[in-house]
């Protein structure tokens, strides 16, 4: 059965792969702009 | 209905909710951000000090977002480069997804390839209208 779905569906390989990747570099800009923010902030002084 | 008839049926869901999941998820996080760096921005002036660069850039962009600008990939997305490889990424993939229709077109559910293919043809025109008559920045 498995082997079924995956023979039908083995191409969903590509865009699984984009979409994993799109959530990748989501987390990885909110991680570059918190840094920008807690840049901002120590400089501020702490707030 | 077993689970390999379900998936067979519905597979082509996962796009759709996959994109709306997204955008859900990207409209509250560029809200916290924008006021976040607005804070910040409003912090700094109080004191009188300059904000620094980056802070500044991060502010333009999030307005840009605001204006439905595209904004694919995150840095310098708005710029012409940006904006150019929209256009190159919309088009592989419309070209893809076409050519994956042709392979499959006497299924009866290449229908879906087709729906694909044409959204993203429509997303790559306009990405090559905004490179062609968007703000030169």
């Amino acid at each position: 059965m498995v082997e079924d779905v995956f023979r039908d569906f083995w191409w969903l390989i590509f865009p699984l792969f984009g979409m994993v990747m799109a959530v990748l570099g989501m987390v990885q800009e909110n991680r570059r702009i918190d840094a920008i923010h807690a840049r901002a902030r120590r400089d501020l002084g702490g707030r | 209905m077993s689970f390999t008839q379900f998936f067979a049926a519905y597979w082509w869901l996962m796009f759709p909710v996959f994109g709306m999941f997204m955008a859900l998820i990207s409209m509250f996080q560029s809200e916290r951000r924008t006021a976040k760096t607005m804070d910040l921005i409003k912090s700094y002036v109080d004191q009188g000090k300059e904000p620094p660069p980056e802070l500044l850039k991060l502010a333009a962009r999030q307005s840009d977002d605001w204006d439905m600008d595209m904004n694919m990939s995150g840095v310098g997305s708005n710029s012409r480069s940006g904006r150019a490889w929209s256009f190159v990424v919309f088009l592989a993939l419309a070209a893809g997804f076409g050519a994956g229709y042709y392979f499959v077109r006497e299924q009866d559910w290449s229908f879906a390839f087709v729906i694909v293919a044409v959204t993203m043809g429509v997303m790559a025109l306009g990405s090559l209208l905004l490179l062609i008559f968007g703000r030169k920045s």
